[in-house]
């Protein structure tokens, strides 16, 4: 900005912010001000035009700030719009989703008949054993059942920190079902999720999630196993490990026998590895899951 | 007294034939309001002290639309067309702001 107006020139100012705060108006209408003060403005007529042009362009403004109206205005439903649409394919895919488990657990039994009348004996029975063993069949027995909850979680009224070592961690849970395991259980579940081999205990923010779907408090691990498993696990060093931190920081911390309890399937199995015991024979049509 | 007039002439037009945007055109919509605004605040604070110019205004106004949309522009080919935009907004806002003030002063002396 280099105009000059009034009598004083107009510099270059180092802080190009102060000179846009302190001079906010176009230095231009000064100079027209002056120009008109001196007698060298328009002519009459040549004003006159230059009205009307200005009521054109004020016009224009008039008509640009309803077409920015309504932009703005016709873009917020279609983004609503998409969130609505996003919501409802989640519960559609939810219900869905139920549908086919429903489905695949009917199918699933349907198969276990089957397989029961075509093999018959021996080779069922030694099926199922390795069903239970791994998680895939639902089991009942009596054994051992450990309860952990959350203790209270104190917030400090200054800093806001929340103290959270009562609360139970996925680390917790592990060590739980793995000391349970080392003393001789042959199936386990917490809170109604039964563990397999691939089975996995992960915290994920504030939430436990055992094999990804979430548990809360308090814990129930439910183990079936041998009669001395609640003395063992008690008296072993999951036991007192538990103890130590309900003395410490006062999470709850339970075990007790219980007898004929059942413990559901896995819900989920993920075949990893498929080997064909017969050699596959190869024939024109194409074969099903064949991958 | 002509100007309001025109003013709400275009707005009521806007709101009849209901003209649309070209789709190309669109992301400079609130560029060009915002510098449109500029030359308004700059127009009526010129009206206040006295020293309004027919001529001064409209050049303002459409060399404020078109510069802006021009950066914009410009920035959108280099790949920093936000960033440019958020400096233009800046900039009128600042100088919005300043004639604002302006304006304050002249009708409630202070």
């Amino acid at each position: 900005m280099t105009a000059t107006g009034g009598g004083e020139r107009r510099t270059f100012t180092p802080d190009f912010l102060t000179e846009l705060f302190r001079n906010p108006l176009d230095p231009g209408y000064a100079d027209a001000a002056e120009r008109k003060a001196r007698g060298e403005g328009p002519s009459p007529n040549a004003r006159k035009t230059y009205r009307t042009i200005m009521a054109v362009t004020l016009v224009l403004l008039g008509v640009l700030l309803v077409m920015a109206y309504r932009q703005t205005m016709e873009d917020e439903p279609a983004r609503t719009r998409a969130h609505a649409t996003l919501v409802e394919q989640v519960q559609d895919r939810r219900v869905s989703n139920g549908e086919l488990q429903e489905r695949a657990e009917s199918l699933r039994a349907e198969v276990a008949g089957l397989r029961e009348r075509e093999l018959g004996g021996a080779a069922v029975q030694r099926l199922r054993d390795l069903e239970a063993a791994t998680g895939l069949a639902p089991v009942r027995g009596s054994g051992a059942k450990v309860t952990l909850a959350d203790g209270a979680t104190t917030i400090n009224p200054v800093t806001g920190d929340r103290r959270t070592e009562a609360q139970v961690k996925d680390t917790d849970l592990q060590l739980a079902s793995n000391a349970l395991w080392a003393a001789g259980a042959e199936a386990i579940a917490i809170n109604g999720e039964r563990l397999t081999a691939t089975s996995t205990i992960r915290q994920a923010g504030e939430a436990i999630l055992v094999d990804f779907r979430p548990v809360t408090s308090p814990y129930e691990i439910v183990a079936l196993g041998p009669d001395d498993l609640e003395s063992e696990f008690r008296d072993g060093y999951a036991g007192r490990f538990f103890a130590e931190l309900v003395k410490r920081y006062g999470m709850s911390f339970d075990a007790a026998e219980v007898d004929d309890v059942t413990l559901d399937a896995a819900t989920e199995l993920k075949l990893r590895v498929a080997k064909p015991i017969t050699p596959l024979v190869p024939s024109s049509s194409p074969s099903e899951g064949g991958r | 007294m002509i100007a309001v007039l025109a003013l709400i002439a275009g707005v009521v037009l806007g709101i009849v034939f209901h003209p649309t945007v070209p789709p190309g055109l669109q992301p400079y919509l609130p560029i060009a309001v915002v510098a449109a605004l500029d030359a308004v605040f700059g127009g009526v604070r010129a009206q206040l002290d006295g020293i309004f110019d027919d001529k001064q205004f409209v050049v303002s106004f459409v060399s404020n639309v078109l510069v802006a949309g021009l950066i914009v522009y410009l920035g959108d080919q280099l790949g920093v067309g936000g960033q440019l935009s958020t400096g233009v907004v800046v900039v009128l806002g600042v100088r919005i702001f300043g004639n604002v003030a302006a304006i304050r002063r002249h009708l409630f002396r202070a």
